[in-house]
């Protein structure tokens, strides 16, 4: 270097702020449209609704308008149909995340060996969630029906059934029935965000692998997944909360019947809010739920590690 | 609706009557107003909410409302569709934000939740000097009369009766029934329609929706039960229990229903019944245009309830309502459609192109009504109808849904007694009276 | 050079051959089992939807129901696409730019309240959306933004960005820092390392984001009714509920635009799928 840069060099300002600050600074700005978003659309309004809890506000009883503290809280305790409901709605999330999930990553694999029509495949697997739930649930609950439904119609038709079933109308089956539909229609999300993660699994480690003698599951258990494990966190407690507040399908194909076997919080949420227009048991209803899934989310997060970085 | 749709279904027809291929006269009715509509200045908007959006009533609603807007110049209506499970999600909020559309059509059981929580319009006042005021049937004045103030029209009203296939009747041999005709028959016309292997069944019970608890209602009373008697409620009579048994029994015990009627809903209910699945079920006249499509107008025919042992019956009486709201922007305008809409032709043409029946006398008696065989057992049901009971009370109206609806299903599928449902049901109603 | 070719054991052969066509066919058939009954069923006409016993096969095929869905003035299906399209591009678009900055950083920088932060954002998808509409429209309506494409996608976003955010942190997890601890070493800035060593690293997880916001948003219905008023505003899924009338569902032309609606997702998929292949990081750390 010349003396006139080393000159220049001297007397460069100091930055302002260290490296360090630097660094932690913009990683907040990275953050701040993601915030913005947030705040405007949901923060707001989540807050509203814890306010709304607290009040006893049904919509067409104004006169009645009051605080009442944990009175709504209180209610919710000893309401059978709410306990019902909660426990309707984990048989409702783990069957259907726990099945999309298998099926979903098994349909991840097979998609992510090479073969001809891959590109169409894949194309083609992706339909099922592109419907909005409400239609998905019309069409399934059509496919359903005893006497006009495809799915009576073609079973009896091979002979593995005589009778026929009401899917959606027998409590005992009601529940595997819309848990079935909702399995359909989520394989497409496992399908493309594990199918994504496999992208991203280098080669060498297989090829390693193979080298030092393990078979086919050796390296899927050692390899794969410990590398997918991010993602697979990420993928299944995304889908564990959506599916959690998901009411549409149950919504349209039984409206949470026969006799509440398929009615899930949410489902008793809208029902609260808009048949009987009991807006702050609707809310207590939101935040007991909210709250539930927070301490879940939470444990399950400590548990598998959370998206702390594969090794 | 937007100038875009207007002046391409406009082109169209002007394409079509220019060419000489179809005369002008040859348009369905609600074409003709969209040939030339105006475009009025200075007109107020209004903003109407339909809440069935379906293709033959969009057209339909959309014509009237071209034609309103072209008989004056003072108001222009804007029509917004919304689907029907929306709908009532929807004006809820728009109410709870403080905009509400300037009026909406909505069903009669809604007016008690809206006017208590102080929503809507009171035109007692407008309707006294309204000059159909009389001739709107006084049963129609009810149902849409809360408290003392009426706060809606009627566009039209509804009753339950029975459909059957008179086609299958004379296949399988089975006796005509008559307008009188009594339990005993209704059970062996059932019982007779009924052909499991033919995968035919007597009777499409109704298991979801709140008409699942106002059907087997309707049979309670035709054994002499009540709903409230003395600002008590009594459903839970033995009259009561005994009806909501025989019917349940159709059910559990004779067979006459598909495996689906714990959930069928009034679509499912007038699609079997449409594909021939079932061969009778209780509906309002709303579906007797879809069953002329669908199974043909020559099979079939209506007929009012069965007269119960108590030698009396009802069938509940609805309305389908141009309602108000308090905080509209333009309650002039509003009004003049409402009163635009219960004119002679608009509430012929309206009632006549869906099913309804009217909610004004004269326009009952004109001969599209009078000589429909289809829809003989409604009029037939008019003498004996009164109001659904349940709309006594505001707080009762979603206890229907949350809490009648899952009591009857467990009572269809035989998981607890008939005294037991109605019991709790009573229970939850007396707890609900406000 | 032996130990290259290893001969694949009878697992490894069996998974390639038989399990992978058997897995395949069952797959698919139960993924589009449905999607074959909507295309039958919309090439027929009202009388063969309703015959008994079930007709399978239309015995007259016939196209009323497409031509019907799309050029019905009553229920513009082009305009409905058009609309749909608009929004869930924007939403799509917009979404992953804001993700992948937001995921990037949480995923990358050590701060305090990382944890917090990221269960915050999860925690605001654990309350009902149908709760949110009544505060939502209030806010829109003071903002002049009804019956506009932004209050859509505005409200796109409170359920795109959660679950995208969330995505970007996974798929930029799995990518060695050792990479961009690299690049920076050779003179790259911090946000030249993002551009130029881990986005491409990272294209199959950014493409199932945008996928994923894409088709997300083509669905949704609530917000889409309750924040236009105008038929002209209406987007697609919206409009098939047109279909579902008082007393019956009209499957013909309800299954015609189920159909038509699944097309310009797949055309868009068939064009990400490009993103989603493998072998780009192979090689990428040495030694």
């Amino acid at each position: 270097m010349s003396s006139v840069q080393v000159a220049l060099g001297s007397r460069r300002a100091r930055p302002l702020l260290s490296l360090r600050a630097r660094t932690l600074l913009t990683g907040y700005a990275y953050l701040v449209p993601a915030a913005l978003c947030l705040l405007a659309t949901v923060a707001v309004p989540i807050g509203k609704a814890i306010q709304m809890s607290l009040y006893a506000d049904v919509l067409f009883k104004p006169q009645d308008y009051r605080f009442i503290g944990l009175g709504n809280y209180i209610y919710l305790v000893e309401d059978p149909v709410f306990w019902l409901s909660l426990w309707n709605s984990f048989v409702w999330v783990f069957g259907s995340v726990v099945l999309q999930f298998v099926v979903g990553f098994a349909a991840a694999l097979l998609l992510h060996q090479a073969f001809a029509g891959r590109t169409l495949l894949r194309t083609l697997l992706l339909l099922p969630w592109v419907i909005p739930g409400v239609v998905v649930g019309l069409i399934w609950e059509w496919l359903y029906q005893p006497n006009y439904g495809v799915i009576n119609d073609l079973l009896i038709n091979a002979g593995l059934l005589h009778d026929r079933v009401a899917w959606l109308s027998n409590p005992d089956l009601a529940m595997a029935a819309v848990v079935f539909t909702n399995v359909w229609r989520g394989i497409p999300f496992f399908a493309i965000m594990l199918l994504a993660g496999l992208q991203a699994v280098p080669d060498e480690l297989y090829e390693a692998a193979r080298i030092d003698g393990a078979g086919v599951w050796a390296r899927f258990w050692h390899v794969t997944l410990p590398l997918m494990r991010p993602i697979i966190v990420v993928a299944t407690a995304t889908r564990i909360i959506w599916t959690f507040n998901y009411a549409d399908l149950i919504f349209v194909m039984t409206s949470g019947g026969p006799a509440n076997a398929t009615q899930i919080t949410s489902t008793y949420t809208l029902m609260q809010a808009y048949a009987n227009l009991d807006f702050g048991y609707a809310a207590a209803l939101s935040v007991v739920l909210l709250l539930v899934m927070l301490a879940f989310t939470a444990a399950y997060l400590r548990i598998t590690k959370g998206v702390e970085e594969a090794q | 609706m937007n100038e875009r749709w207007l002046l391409s279904r406009r082109n169209f027809l002007r394409t079509l009557v220019g060419t000489g291929v179809i005369a002008a006269s040859d348009l369905n009715w609600w074409d003709a107003p969209l040939i030339s509509p105006r475009r009025a200045w200075g007109a107020e908007p209004v903003h109407f909410q339909f809440s069935v959006p379906e293709p033959t009533r969009i057209t339909l609603v959309t014509s009237l409302v071209e034609r309103f807007n072209q008989s004056q110049k003072d108001f222009a209506v804007e029509v917004e569709f919304v689907p029907q499970a929306q709908a009532r999600q929807k004006l809820i909020s728009a109410i709870s934000s403080g905009s509400p559309p300037d009026l909406c059509q909505i069903w009669d059981n809604w007016l008690g939740q809206f006017q208590g929580m102080g929503a809507l319009e009171d035109l007692t006042a407008r309707v006294k000097s309204w000059k159909h005021q009389p001739d709107v049937q006084p049963t129609a004045w009810q149902t849409v009369t809360v408290g003392n103030a009426i706060v809606s029209l009627p566009l039209s009203v509804t009753l339950d009766a029975i459909f059957y296939r008179t086609d299958r009747l004379k296949e399988y041999g089975l006796k005509e029934p008559t307008p009188d005709w009594t339990w005993d028959d209704f059970l062996a016309l059932a019982q007779g329609f009924t052909k499991a292997d033919k995968n035919q069944y007597g009777y499409g019970m109704r298991g979801a929706g709140t008409w699942a608890v106002l059907y087997p209602s309707e049979f309670a009373y035709a054994n002499g039960a009540e709903v409230l008697k003395d600002g008590k409620v009594v459903i839970n009579s033995k009259e009561g229990v005994d009806a909501l048994a025989w019917y349940m029994d159709l059910a559990l015990k004779h067979h006459v229903t598909p495996p689906s009627a714990a959930t069928d809903g009034f679509v499912e209910i007038v699609e079997t019944f449409g594909r021939g699945v079932t061969n009778m079920y209780q509906h309002n006249s709303g579906s007797v245009g879809q069953q002329k499509k669908n199974v043909g107008a020559d099979k079939f025919a209506t007929l009012p309830v069965p007269i119960g042992p108590a030698k009396k019956r009802a069938s509940f009486y609805f309305s389908e309502t141009l309602t108000g709201f308090k905080n509209a922007r333009n309650k002039e305008g509003a009004w003049q459609f409402m009163s635009f809409m219960l004119e002679d032709e608009p509430s012929l043409m309206y009632c006549k192109t869906l099913g309804l029946l009217p909610a004004r006398k004269s326009i009952l008696d004109q001969p599209d009504f009078k000589d429909d065989p289809a829809l003989a057992g409604f009029r037939n049901s008019f003498p004996f109808t009164i109001v659904s009971p349940y709309l006594a009370y505001a707080g009762w109206g979603g206890k229907l849904d949350s809490d009648g609806v899952p009591l009857m299903q467990q009572a269809i599928v035989g998981k607890i007694s008939p005294k037991e449902c109605l019991d709790k049901f009573a229970d939850i109603l007396t707890k609900n009276m406000s | 050079m032996r130990a290259r070719r290893i001969s694949a054991g009878l697992a490894e052969r069996l998974l390639a051959g038989p399990v992978l066509w058997v897995g395949l066919a069952l797959l698919t058939a139960f993924a589009l089992g449905p999607f074959v009954w909507m295309l039958l069923t919309s090439l027929k006409d009202r009388q063969e939807l309703y015959a008994t016993p079930l007709q399978y096969l239309p015995h007259h095929v016939t196209f009323e129901n497409y031509v019907e869905a799309w050029t019905s003035p009553i229920t513009p299906f082009s305009r409905f696409f058009l609309n749909s399209l608009w929004v869930c591009s924007v939403t799509m678009v917009a979404t992953t730019g804001i993700s992948v900055l937001a995921g990037y950083a949480i995923a990358r920088f050590r701060f305090a309240g990382r944890d917090t932060l990221l269960l915050i954002f999860l925690a605001t998808q654990m309350f009902p959306s149908v709760l949110l509409i009544a505060p939502l429209l209030t806010q829109w309506r003071a903002l002049g933004l009804i019956d506009t494409y932004q209050a859509l996608i505005y409200s796109n976003f409170s359920f795109t960005v959660p679950f995208t955010v969330w995505m970007m942190v996974g798929y930029f997890s799995s990518i060695p820092r050792e990479l961009e601890e690299s690049a920076m070493i050779d003179g790259c800035s911090q946000f030249g390392s993002l551009c130029r060593v881990v986005l491409p690293l990272a294209a199959p997880g950014i493409a199932a984001t945008a996928i994923f916001a894409f088709v997300v948003s083509w669905s949704e219905l609530l917000f889409a009714i309750s924040f236009t008023t105008q038929t002209s505003m209406r987007t697609l899924s919206a409009g098939l509920l047109y279909m579902v009338g008082q007393y019956e569902v009209q499957w013909g032309p309800l299954s015609a635009g189920v159909i038509m609606s699944t097309v310009p997702v797949a055309i868009l998929f068939t064009f990400l799928q490009r993103h989603l292949i493998h072998g780009l990081t192979a090689g990428a750390v040495k030694g």
